[in-house]
């Protein structure tokens, strides 16, 4: 059993490797320029291949790759010549990058000229002090510096050549002088526990992430915990009734529930109890954080939506194996030796019809998970699958991959649970 | 309700301007709501202004309420209630500086927590607001404004001068990056500002601008306290009357009613009247079905099918507002064939405008003549609309073909987007123009795409935003300094540049008016554009909110508005 668990536990961490690479590669290929998408179309190809450097873009895929996943601080410390270490802002509490310079968190900039040194006090505060004599030179005898500047970049400023940048703002773009020349975006990397910033929403995609994380769990659990017993048990009780007019109804009510898109499912539940009688709330409005716990109620209409698409598909699974196992040998055989019918049933055939349907359930998790995006939609409910899809939307590469490795995280877990219940249901599967 | 008398004397104290505006108002020749701005913007106060021009139509708001009146439903003497909630479906996007606002759902947000100088109304009237009062001089280039005084930010502090100066300081420096900058070209940097005293604040504009109170209305324009550091959600500190109590970008937003606000209500306590105040991010759709099933009381700008969607169900009230929005069907005036005037008035001939209306936007909204000025617009000249005529336009077309050596129809490609209304008028358009003697393909990419080409496709359809005075948006885009801006169709006419500059710097609105004549009818007679209507818009909310305002450009103002059960 424990060399199971370590091998699971190895082929999640490859599985999570080789989805992160998948996606950060088709991102890179499908979503096209995302510096159009956050400046806006009205900006000029200058000021994108600016802000692109701003972002880092300008690197190689592979490097922005490694940098997501370990991080660069350590790969450009030996560029700045201190420690780079992370100092949380008093008010925000976000993590900002500061150089340790002797013990003196310091940031720098570069104005007219004039290479500026910002010295973090132990209040928070800033001071300034001019440090021209910290100018560097180079082979060719150009002078230049490396430091930090105060948006969380490591950057290089060559003297008496600011490089001109166009600076996002909300009324659009301006013009800066006195940028620097290279720009490296610093970053913990996934593997300490940083998934970067959202480039939608410019916060850290952690500080948006797991609200949304819980309230999908919280639909996904509630829908879980209703379809499966409800499933299970129709779906029992038409396989021994095989051929009679309850197994009739179970099973093409399920077909019929199972044909309907969720989309086209939810839309008329929306206008039957939303809308015309106003029994539920229509749709899945927040109006704070925790609204599914004050008012549960908003969760019935996207829980019934996904009760009606996924009852039917396993209570017909669950029917067929039912039926499978009771035309079997051993049954007959125990109806034959006089045992209670209710006995035969409880004890013999349920568990071994339950084995397929529970590898069908476990794969549901999955798409309960990571595919709620048309439920989420329709019902603007604030969840991972909306969180992913609008993301996607936007090319915004750190939400989706903080998101992806947490669905797969999610998908490897269900398969374990999974296996290990087989094992349960069927003394003969050992996992050695 | 008393009814003032105000003498010509007290008029001719405020401004010589005014007794000569109060004759051409009672002999008829200006509105009312024309003669209400021009004493405003030469520094009398709305009350005032109100109790002169409200003699003559009995109907008007309550002279005792200065600067919340100007809706024209009467308010209901007693009977305000207090307390509730409103809950409004929006998209909220990132926000940090107000001065660099980009998006009016951003403003929605600020406006609950700030306020500005001026205030533009639902009427395009625009008062004084945290100004008791504004005085320009004769040659519209120095600027009094007036603060009202005993006004207090949320944090305890008194609104002065040095807010108001902090506030322009942010606005004109490029670091900020506002798009106040812009709008404030006439001032030279903050040499411009000057603090007269703590109350009293004076521009010296560089060149006459009559637009100055517009301006302080401008979205970003929100008065920042003097110690604002740069975002508005670690530090939601303002004047106005309600207090962030929570942000959180693409979830919601929510207010709480404050205490001390400095405006009274009817009941002789501070407003606002509701308690509190939630905005929910959802999708348009499910904003519908919200607003539907009652799980919340307005949408922010509905589009025309969810008006259609609405409009008829029980317990939503629908206001249409006329703005100066448009579809705008331009020409680029250096590209054959739209060189030559004839094609141009051929093509504008060629639009049957309440056909198009009606297709495009079930009807909801007015007929336009083919000029950039809007009836809305103060000092707008009155014109024919002009009549569809196919033959008119062939008879054009033949005459340039016959020149060029070519045949007709004439091909031409109309590129436009795939937004708002825009591909219903192309279709329209191509149909209504083919009798005419054109042959139009259509080229309609998604949103982003057709702004990617907006002011270089040689015949298109672009969308142009509400402004409250023709003299904002006109040099935006008919003078030959925005070429390369947004002169989206090269057009520059020297009369017409010279008539735009004089109608600038003309307060008068009866004079003003004589000029916007002229240009419309340059405009029509040989500008680059058609322009088949304006766009209405609409406030829907549940009908037990009272004193909702529409505002054309879908401000939501809720500082007097009150729920009755």
């Amino acid at each position: 059993m424990a060399r199971f668990l370590i091998r699971s536990i190895i082929s999640t961490i490859v599985t999570m490797l080789l989805v992160s690479m998948a996606l950060f590669f088709l991102l890179e290929v499908g979503s096209g320029d995302i510096t159009v998408k956050i400046l806006g179309v009205f900006s000029t190809p200058e000021q994108r291949a600016s802000y692109r450097s701003q972002l880092g873009l300008d690197a190689p895929a592979w490097q922005r790759y490694v940098d997501w996943l370990a991080g660069n601080d350590w790969r450009v410390k030996s560029r700045v010549g201190y420690p780079l270490v992370t100092i949380p802002n008093k008010e925000s509490g976000e993590a900002e990058w500061w150089a340790d310079v002797e013990g003196q968190p310091t940031r720098w900039k570069l104005e007219e000229g004039q290479l500026l040194a910002l010295k973090r006090q132990g209040d928070g505060s800033t001071t300034e002090q001019i440090v021209s004599g910290d100018w560097q030179t180079d082979e060719s005898g150009a002078e230049f510096f490396w430091g930090v500047d105060t948006k969380n970049n490591a950057v290089k400023w060559m003297r008496g050549e600011g490089a001109e940048v166009w600076v996002l703002t909300k009324a659009g773009l301006r013009k800066e002088g006195d940028g620097p020349q290279t720009y490296i975006p610093l970053r913990k990397g996934l593997l300490r526990g940083d998934a970067g910033e959202s480039l939608q929403f410019g916060r850290p995609v952690s500080a948006t992430l797991w609200s949304r994380v819980r309230n999908t769990a919280v639909l996904a659990g509630v829908a879980f915990i209703i379809v499966m017993p409800l499933a299970l048990f129709l779906g029992i009780i038409a396989g021994i009734n095989e051929g009679k007019l309850l197994d009739r109804i179970i099973s093409i009510g399920g077909l019929g529930a199972t044909a309907t898109p969720e989309f086209v499912t939810g839309i008329f539940l929306i206008l039957i109890f939303g809308i015309w009688l106003k029994w539920l709330p229509a749709v899945a409005i927040f109006t704070s954080a925790n609204a599914i716990f004050e008012n549960p109620l908003l969760l019935a209409l996207p829980v019934m939506t996904l009760t009606a698409v996924e009852l039917g598909y396993i209570a017909r699974m669950t029917r067929a194996s039912m039926v499978e196992v009771m035309d079997s040998a051993y049954i007959r055989t125990a109806i034959i030796k006089g045992m209670p019918y209710r006995r035969v049933v409880v004890r013999h055939a349920i568990r071994n019809a339950l084995m397929a349907p529970i590898t069908i359930i476990m794969l549901h998790v999955n798409w309960l998970i990571g595919g709620l995006v048309v439920v989420e939609v329709i019902f603007g409910y604030p969840g991972l699958g909306k969180y992913i899809y609008d993301a996607a939307i936007f090319g915004d590469f750190n939400a989706v991959e903080a998101a992806a490795m947490v669905t797969v995280t999610i998908a490897i877990a269900t398969r374990l649970i999974g296996d290990l219940a087989y094992t349960l249901l069927n003394p003969r599967i050992r996992y050695a | 309700m008393k009814k003032n008398i105000i003498s010509r004397e007290q008029m001719e104290e405020v401004h010589p301007q005014i007794p000569k505006a109060y004759d051409q108002f009672t002999q008829g020749r200006i509105s009312r709501r024309e003669f209400i701005r021009m004493a405003t913007l030469l520094g009398m106060s709305a009350s005032l202004a109100v109790a002169c021009g409200g003699g003559e139509e009995p109907a008007a708001e309550p002279a005792a309420a200065p600067d919340t009146g100007g809706e024209e439903a009467a308010a209901p003497t007693g009977g305000i209630k207090r307390g509730g909630t409103w809950t409004g479906s929006m998209n909220l996007q990132l926000l940090d500086h107000p001065a660099r606002l980009s998006w009016v759902e951003g403003a929605n947000i600020v406006r609950q927590i700030g306020e500005y100088l001026t205030e533009t109304g639902p009427d395009n009237i625009t008062r004084p607001y945290l100004l008791e009062k504004w005085e320009a001089s004769a040659d519209v280039k120095t600027w009094d404004l007036f603060l009202r005084k005993g006004i207090k930010f949320n944090n305890g502090d008194e609104l002065t001068a040095d807010d108001v100066l902090f506030t322009f300081g942010e606005w004109l420096n490029p670091d900020v990056g506002s798009s106040m900058l812009g709008l404030l070209s006439y001032l030279k940097g903050m040499e411009s500002v000057e603090k007269v005293d703590d109350y009293h604040i004076r521009l010296h504009l560089e060149t006459a601008n009559i637009g100055v109170p517009e301006h302080l209305f401008h979205y970003p324009a929100i008065v920042l306290h003097r110690d604002f550091e740069g975002d508005i959600i670690k530090q939601p500190v303002g004047t106005g009357a309600f207090t962030l109590e929570e942000y959180a970008e693409g979830e919601r937003a929510v207010f709480k009613r404050r205490e001390d606000y400095w405006r009274m209500g009817e009941d002789g306590k501070p407003l606002p009247y509701l308690d509190e105040l939630i905005y929910v991010s959802t999708d348009k759709d499910a904003g519908v079905a919200a607003l539907q099933s009652g799980q919340v009381d307005t949408l922010y700008d509905p589009r025309p099918s969810d008006f259609q969607a609405l409009k008829d169900v029980p317990g939503l009230v629908v206001r249409p507002v006329s703005t100066a929005q448009c579809l705008v069907l331009r020409m680029r005036v250096d590209l054959e064939p739209w060189d030559d005037n004839r094609v141009r008035t051929a093509l504008k001939m060629c639009q049957d405008r309440p056909k198009i209306l009606q297709l495009a936007y079930f009807g909801e909204g007015d007929l336009s003549i083919d000029a950039h000025m809007a009836p809305v617009h103060p000092a707008y000249c009155e014109k024919d609309i002009p009549k569809y005529d196919p033959e008119g336009a062939k008879a054009l077309l033949e005459e340039y073909a016959a020149e060029k050596g070519i045949e007709l129809p004439l091909k031409v490609t109309l590129a436009t987007k795939n937004d708002q209304a825009e591909p219903e008028i192309a279709q329209a358009l191509k149909e209504q123009a083919a009798a005419g003697g054109f042959d139009i393909s259509l080229d309609i990419t998604d949103p982003a795409g057709y702004w990617d080409r907006w002011t270089e496709v040689d015949l298109g359809i672009t969308s142009w935003t509400h402004r409250p005075l023709a003299t904002m948006v006109l040099p935006l885009a008919y003078i030959e300094e925005a070429i390369g801006a947004w002169n989206e169709t090269r057009w520059f006419d020297d009369e017409f540049t010279t008539l735009l500059r004089e109608a600038e710097a003309t307060l008068d609105v009866e004079a003003r008016r004589a000029i916007m004549c002229k240009l419309e009818d340059i405009m029509q007679e040989r500008g680059p554009i058609g322009n088949a209507f304006w766009k209405s818009i609409w406030n829907i909310t549940h009908e037990r909110f009272q004193n909702v305002k529409a505002h054309p450009t879908a401000y939501d103002l809720l500082y007097d508005v009150w729920i009755d059960e």
